[in-house]
């Protein structure tokens, strides 16, 4: 990744083209599945440029390519449980969210006015 | 049985272990087997996720098999870091299942 893909994220949008078009191949169920997945990720999983998330899309897209060949439905593959499997997933990616990293700011800054006002 | 979920988190990864240390196999077989064996609520994306987390610890070896259709298949199969966690958690499971029989038959 260089300077000007790192400022403009354009390796991001070529990333999720390619993703789009890979999902653009399944059948309708898995494709609204793939669309679920991509609102969960994003809105609870994202760091600030969402790059620690093309690697946890990339796999859950390929289980969803997996699955589809096999013939297998999108409640056999996943229940009923969505939030859950994104959430698992992430986390087994250890991936912190924007939520962890204001959370950190938030405790840094209270843990320094404390220290002010005990100095 | 129904509504295992909560309960089997945390040794759902221990029967993993178990099934790809007795043979080197794919998520959707890994489901089956556990289907099979009676958690007809764990579906392949739990063991997908388990999968990831088993591969990120380092205790699996993947390869890649071209399938009949669709794209390439993983197989996994357990390292030797792999067979020292399964270890570990039978050890964990005895002793857990161990206290809680005590338990119900009134021991202490």
């Amino acid at each position: 990744m260089n300077l000007w893909q790192r400022m403009t994220g354009s390796d991001l949008t070529r990333e999720w083209t390619a993703f789009e078009a890979r999902a653009a191949a399944l059948p309708a169920d898995h494709r609204a599945a793939w669309q679920q997945i991509k609102l969960h990720l994003t809105a609870s999983h994202s760091d600030f440029t969402g790059r620690n998330l093309l690697p946890i899309a990339d796999g859950a897209l390929g289980l969803l390519e997996e699955t589809a060949a096999d013939g297998q439905s999108v409640r056999e593959v996943l229940g009923d449980d969505i939030a859950g499997f994104c959430a698992a997933l992430a986390g087994g990616e250890g991936a912190p969210s924007y939520r962890d990293r204001w959370r950190d700011q938030l405790n840094r800054n209270v843990a320094r006015k404390l220290n002010r006002l005990g100095g | 049985m129904d509504g295992l979920t909560e309960m089997l988190k945390g040794t759902l990864e221990g029967c993993v272990l178990q099934i790809i240390g007795s043979e080197q196999t794919y998520g959707y077989a890994i489901t089956r087997r556990l289907n099979e064996l009676g958690f007809t609520d764990v579906v392949e994306g739990t063991v997908y996720t388990i999968l990831v987390r088993l591969e990120k610890n380092g205790l699996v070896e993947v390869t890649k098999r071209p399938s009949g259709q669709g794209p390439p298949r993983k197989f996994y199969a357990l390292n030797d870091a792999g067979r020292d966690e399964l270890t570990t958690f039978w050890a964990k499971w005895d002793y857990v299942a161990a206290r809680i029989d005590k338990l119900r038959e009134g021991g202490t």
